[in-house]
């Protein structure tokens, strides 16, 4: 099945929220459980609670379709603030932890030029204001996606002092905030 | 309301749209981005770049009974919001505050009060609500992590500057602070705290032990 573009993920939402479609949030399920799996798998969690975690994100996506408003946000930003608000609220952190993530397992080059095109507009300028950064400040501002002790990580691979980590992340978002600055 | 001059740091804000503040500081930074629009801009950029990172990651398969397991959940739940918590006695906190469940207040001083705020602990870390009169000091306290606090109403100062309504202060371990209120009302602030408050003077020290915050 070919993948969903931004808008097609966004009418599938206002179908589940206006008509509560079965079919439509199947789509939905196939398409963004497995990468909420693979989301909460990098940041730590066994196979087990990633799975559990996917269907508690999509779970609250079914119960609150109606209040998604695509001027607001796109699609995979809505469902991504869904999770997001799960990992923080309900997700207890000893299923977080019961893996040490592997440095080597994130992704290397998550926004690849079809994913910018297929996204909505404040996708795409993410995606070129990310582009804009060093490999290094970019690879940095991804890592904190996904795991909490990253800092600590990323400084044992690197072999740099914890400090240096932190201050170079620094740089690398107030570089980011003023690129994103400059688009608006 | 008076401009908003101190907001949280960057990478605070990052840690925030990612996820992977502790929930204590997450609902901190949520109360203080329904007051900044400027934070809560920059945040929306960094929840679209979440968006984004997590429609390009590679799928995971699921269990083989993953899609009719979630059928059947969504079937049972009728598509019903769970039943929303009764908003607190507080009308003037910003939204997100709003449906937390709030403690009774407690006197801590002279002027100075302080009630729990019902968001779920992470550790010793936990959100409290304190209204401090004019003129007087916080309360001592040690700090064994980072320390989040956001004004809601009226103002003190420390050495690190003025602080206002919406505005946003960050201490950690190295930080020795006691801010004084110089606003003409009681200020206000949320905080979420790791550390144990300390009474100060003979009563505090007396009361401390029956003082569980």
């Amino acid at each position: 099945m070919q993948q969903p573009d931004s808008a097609e993920l966004g009418r599938l939402i206002e179908a589940v929220g206006l008509n509560r479609d079965r079919a439509a949030f199947a789509r939905l399920f196939q398409h963004f459980a497995p990468r909420l799996k693979t989301y909460l798998m990098r940041a730590g969690a066994a196979p087990s609670a990633a799975e559990d975690f996917a269907q508690e994100a999509m779970l609250t996506v079914w119960r609150k379709a109606s209040l998604f408003d695509p001027r607001r946000a796109g699609a995979s930003t809505w469902v991504f603030t869904i999770a997001r608000n799960l990992r923080i609220d309900a997700l207890r952190r000893e299923k977080l932890d019961s893996r040490e993530p592997d440095i080597t397992e994130l992704p290397d080059d998550p926004l690849t030029p079809d994913a910018i095109l297929s996204g909505a507009d404040d996708t795409i300028r993410v995606g070129s204001a990310l582009s804009a950064l060093t490999d290094d400040q970019a690879r940095l501002i991804k890592l904190s996606y996904f795991h909490e002790k990253a800092h600590a990580e990323i400084a044992r691979e690197l072999g740099i002092p914890l400090g240096t980590v932190k201050s170079r992340l620094r740089l690398a978002v107030i570089k980011l905030r003023s690129l994103l600055s400059e688009t608006q | 309301m008076t401009r908003i001059v101190h907001i949280p740091a960057e990478e605070t804000l990052l840690a925030y749209a990612a996820g992977t503040l502790r929930a204590p500081e997450a609902a901190v930074v949520a109360a203080h981005l329904a007051l900044c629009p400027e934070s809560d801009r920059f945040v929306a950029e960094l929840q679209a770049l979440g968006g984004a990172l997590i429609g390009s990651l590679p799928p995971t398969a699921l269990a083989a009974d993953s899609l009719g397991r979630m059928m059947a959940r969504i079937d049972a739940d009728g598509g019903e919001a769970g039943a929303e918590l009764p908003m607190n006695d507080m009308a003037d906190l910003p939204e997100p505050l709003r449906r937390y469940p709030l403690g009774p207040w407690r006197w801590l001083g002279p002027g100075t009060r302080v009630r729990s705020v019902g968001v779920p602990k992470d550790g010793d870390c936990r959100v409290l609500m304190f209204s401090i009169g004019p003129g007087r000091k916080m309360p001592q306290h040690t700090h064994d992590g980072v320390e989040m606090t956001l004004v809601l109403e009226g103002s003190y100062r420390d050495e690190s500057g003025h602080f206002g309504p919406g505005d946003f202060e960050e201490a950690d371990t190295a930080t020795d602070h006691q801010p004084v209120v110089d606003s003409d009302v009681p200020c206000l602030c949320l905080v979420a705290l790791d550390g144990q408050i300390r009474l100060s003077g003979l009563v505090g020290r007396m009361i401390q032990p029956f003082v569980r915050l």
